[in-house]
């Protein structure tokens, strides 16, 4: 997880880079790198229309300069290497030195001029997810405009006419080049600063890789078997936490650009949908949640009041994808008695140990090694231990004295006594059971032989670990 | 026999000192010609070979043995315990006694002979008394005793290369036998991994996790794996009792032990200069061959002076076959030139001669390509065994460590892993067979370079490890 300083120091990363040959381009803005994937602050606006700038986790916002009343942005797509999570980087494609690119803040009726510089070693185009657009700024290739070269520099331009959430990703090559990393955030906030206004604005994109453990670049051909998922190419334990003040109004904007759909849980609190990809919902219309699916190619933001002081878990529900690379041919073990066993593979695999005769959970404590540039399956050290989750997860914390517009993590939250799941030390009598089977629609036409399950507690050999 | 005939009336002083002139080469050599051919075998072996005779030298042979074999063997002591031991080798050094002793015989003369004959025709008594002297055998007695010496000589050099041969077989032998033996104890490892798979199968299945499908499948490997390694050890035996054999040893003696391992590579391929002109000069089979053109040469020598005496097929005493019992002779016939003055004998005698020096070349041309065949099999084991070694068998290893680490990480399960175990040792196996090959093409390009050569391609040609494709079967 970030540190404070790190966190401090995160805007001192932004570099000016002149990529683009300042001699014959003396009209293009500088387009700012960035070399670090923690969560920056946000970007006030220093000219243009106000507005709430938002906070991209383990991201950043793209400055722009200002040309004769034009928003003038510069993105570069190129190859980058980003941090998936301290101990994990990645070969990946994106914009301005990260996977995601910045995410580009503007502000209804802005008259918006996006130059694209194409570095990477194929053409490539962007699409402008959800904008109301002039068709031939849609950026679809072959369909509304000619590819971008390798090496040549395009221009958008169009108003960014509707407030909301949206997302910019290519659209040529464009199953690769999403494979790869290729995507980023865009916001367009209202012209009335004051409109839906909130105390913290967290957005992100989810995204999934498929990257063998061991090596660096995502398999492009994958559809389903993604071992990594993460919120914007960050996951657990490497992905930063929400930090808000207690009672802050929190709105958190996800846009899903993997290859499935993401039920986004939220712990402690509930939560509203109040804005979809066509834009704000009614207020009528909405309705609480702890949960809400982000199809593929949907956004959606949700707001709630950051009532409850703690460590609330925030991940998506979908139970693999809060787990790293892991092996899904992996026979379950859980009940098999590896006595005598287990000598005769140490005679040939010394180093081998028993896992998985118990479940999972162990192996996230016995920290051995695994390959190069591979994150354990589960794992992120809290408080009372391993958190054994991995991929799309992380904590909103909450806090009393957190100070507006402080991001920075506060450390672990300090349960009040008596507030903490304790142990029961009195006596457990045995449970009452119904053994009744149960009810029946209909009776079977053959029956099945009679199957006697030899159920054992789980009583585990601790020699072998 | 053409020449045993007799002729009485021979004047006896002729032959007292025909007998006088002759007496000197006509007696045993105090070695029967065994210095010669240990000289020659041990130039090409390192190791000196005895012959076996009744008394103590038998003893103190098989005090060497029994010391010898006291020992884990060597491939030294096992070709010194063949030498002294393999009863073949001592059945063909008996052989050179046997032509040594034609070899003295053919320098004496026949015994004079006597006979009384008395015969009684009713009243009439006839006496007949004779003297009878060998005179045919007086006058052959110098070609005789060439012939004979020639003969004893290209006995020394088939004796020679006889233990020369033995002593290559037994190094391969050796080197066969030890690397059964390694083969056998990595199957059992492979039967293992094996066993440990299927155990866990069936435990998993116990539990219900793992289907019958699975579980059969796992089972099935393990089955096979038990049947490979009872041919494993089937050939470790074979390949010891050839070693036995080779060494001559039965009973007690059998239990003779081999090193664990085979002896290491060495660290750089031998480099031999010019092999072929040193077969050409070393080679057993070639010097034979040349003594025999060599004796042909004489007896056309001989045909051509004297045109009366046939010695015609003492060509054929250069004549010699692996395996087969010598055929070697020669008669000598005594003719009157009256109606055919031997000029077809001589053209005989000619083409004989010939063909025995086309031979000559034919096995120096051989010997040669053999060398050069032998040289390539040499050096591609050599470079195989170290790229086993070098290569092959560390990547397995860098490979199994990479699966524990997955296996760690629960990317891999430990079927994945075990299965992996197999192939490595699988390969550990193929590197024990290219070392193995090593060996045995270094034995054979010696004997290429220095005996009779192996005699043909088949032993030379590079083998596909049959253990490591077995052990990827899974």
């Amino acid at each position: 997880m970030v540190s404070r300083r790190d966190f401090f120091t995160g805007a001192a990363a932004m570099v000016g880079a002149g990529l683009v040959s300042r001699v014959g381009a003396a009209s293009l803005p500088e387009a700012p790198m960035m070399d670090k994937a923690a969560t920056q602050p946000p970007l006030a606006p220093p000219n243009g229309r106000p507005y709430n700038p938002v906070v991209t986790l383990n991201g950043w916002s793209l400055p722009w300069r200002m040309n004769n009343g034009v928003k003038e942005f510069h993105l570069v797509a190129e190859p980058v290497v980003r941090e998936i999570a301290p101990g994990m980087k990645a070969n990946l494609w994106g914009y301005n030195g990260q996977s995601p690119g910045p995410t580009i803040e503007v502000v209804e009726g802005d008259r918006v001029r996006i130059f694209v510089t194409n570095k990477l070693p194929e053409h490539t185009s962007v699409h402008w997810h959800g904008q109301r657009l002039p068709n031939g700024m849609d950026g679809v290739t072959g369909l509304t405009q000619p590819f971008i070269p390798s090496g040549k520099t395009f221009v958008y331009e169009f108003v960014a006419k509707r407030p909301g959430t949206f997302m910019y990703h290519p659209h040529g090559d464009e199953m690769v080049q999403m494979a790869m990393g290729m995507m980023g955030f865009w916001v367009t906030h209202p012209k009335d600063p004051g409109f839906m206004k909130v105390d913290r604005d967290f957005v992100f994109l989810l995204n999934n890789f498929d990257i063998e453990p061991g090596s660096y670049t995502p398999k492009i051909a994958t559809m389903l078997e993604f071992n990594l998922f993460g919120f914007n190419s960050r996951v657990f334990p490497g992905i930063d936490p929400m930090v808000v003040r207690q009672n802050d109004r929190v709105r958190i904007r996800i846009g899903n650009l993997t290859m499935t759909n993401h039920p986004i849980h939220l712990h402690g609190h509930e939560f509203q949908v109040t804005g979809t990809d066509g834009g704000w919902t009614n207020p009528a219309s909405r309705w609480p949640e702890v949960t809400t699916d982000v199809a593929v190619g949907q956004m959606r933001a949700v707001e709630f009041d950051a009532t409850d002081l703690g460590d609330w878990a925030f991940h998506c529900h979908k139970s693999h994808h809060t787990m790293n690379a892991m092996g899904h041919g992996v026979p379950t073990m859980i009940g098999v008695d590896h006595r005598g066993v287990v000598e005769k593979i140490n005679k040939l695999v010394p180093d081998y140990m028993v896992m998985g005769e118990r479940g999972m959970g162990d192996m996230v404590q016995m920290e051995m090694p695994i390959p190069d540039n591979t994150l354990p399956m589960m794992g992120g050290q809290g408080p009372f231990g391993s958190v054994e989750m991995g991929g799309m997860f992380t904590v909103l914390k909450v806090r009393k004295d957190q100070k507006r517009g402080d991001y920075a993590d506060p450390g672990w939250y300090k349960h009040p006594a008596g507030t903490v799941a304790y142990e029961w030390k009195g006596a457990t009598p045995a449970p009452a059971r119904n053994r009744s089977p149960g009810g029946k629609l209909m009776e079977p036409t053959k029956k099945p032989a009679n199957v006697e399950l030899n159920v054992r507690n789980p009583s585990g050999h601790d020699s072998h670990h | 026999m053409g020449f045993q005939e007799y002729m009485p009336g021979f004047r006896p002083v002729v032959l007292g000192i025909a007998a006088l002139a002759l007496a000197g080469c006509a007696t045993f050599s105090e070695d029967g010609g065994m210095n010669t051919v240990s000289a020659l075998t041990t130039e090409r072996t390192g190791q000196s070979i005895q012959l076996a005779k009744p008394g103590h030298d038998t003893e103190l042979a098989e005090k060497n043995v029994h010391q010898l074999l006291g020992k884990p063997l060597t491939p030294d002591t096992a070709v010194q315990i063949a030498l002294l031991n393999n009863k073949g080798l001592q059945a063909s050094f008996a052989e050179l006694g046997i032509v040594e002793a034609d070899l003295v015989a053919a320098g004496w003369m026949r015994n004079p002979g006597f006979s009384f004959g008395r015969m009684r025709t009713g009243n009439d008594v006839e006496i007949d008394r004779s003297i009878m002297f060998d005179l045919l055998g007086l006058l052959t007695i110098p070609i005789r005793s060439g012939i004979e010496q020639r003969r004893f000589e290209q006995a020394k050099l088939q004796a020679a290369s006889q233990a020369v041969r033995l002593a290559a077989d037994t190094r391969k032998a050796y080197f066969n036998a030890v690397a059964a033996q390694q083969t056998v104890q990595y199957m059992g490892q492979v039967g293992t991994a094996a066993e440990a798979s299927a155990e866990l199968a069936r435990r998993m299945a116990q539990v219900g996790n793992f289907s019958k499908l699975d579980q059969a499948r796992e089972q099935a490997f393990y089955a096979d794996a038990t049947a490979q390694i009872a041919r494993a050890r089937h050939n470790a035996t074979a390949a010891r009792e050839q070693l036995s054999r080779l060494m001559g040893v039965w009973g007690d003696k059998t239990a003779f032990q081999l090193p664990d391992r085979l002896p290491d590579l060495p660290k750089a391929p031998d480099t031999i200069n010019d092999a072929e002109s040193q077969a050409m000069q070393q080679r057993l089979d070639i010097q034979m061959a040349r003594r025999g053109a060599e004796s042909t040469a004489q007896a056309l020598g001989l045909s051509k002076a004297s045109r009366f005496i046939n010695v015609l097929d003492v060509g054929y005493a250069s004549k010699s076959e692996t395996g087969a019992p010598r055929g070697n002779g020669y008669e000598i016939a005594l003719e009157l030139p009256i109606f055919d003055w031997s000029g077809a004998k001589v053209a005989k005698a000619e083409a004989i001669y010939m063909q025995s020096v086309h031979r000559t070349a034919d096995i120096a041309i051989r010997a040669r390509s053999e060398v050069r065949e032998s040289w390539s099999a040499y050096r591609t084991a050599y470079d195989l065994a170290r790229h086993y070694r070098d290569e092959v068998v560390p990547l397995r290893k860098k490979i199994s460590d990479e699966m524990l680490l997955r296996y760690n990480g629960m990317l891999a399960s430990v079927f994945e892993l075990l299965a992996d175990a197999r192939t490595q040792i699988g390969s550990v196996n193929a590197a024990i067979e290219t070392q193995r090959d090593y060996w045995l093409a270094e034995t054979d390009l010696q004997a290429a370079i220095n005996g009779s050569g192996s005699g043909g391609s088949s032993s030379t040609q590079m083998r596909t490890p049959a253990s490591g494709e077995a052990a990827q079967e899974h």
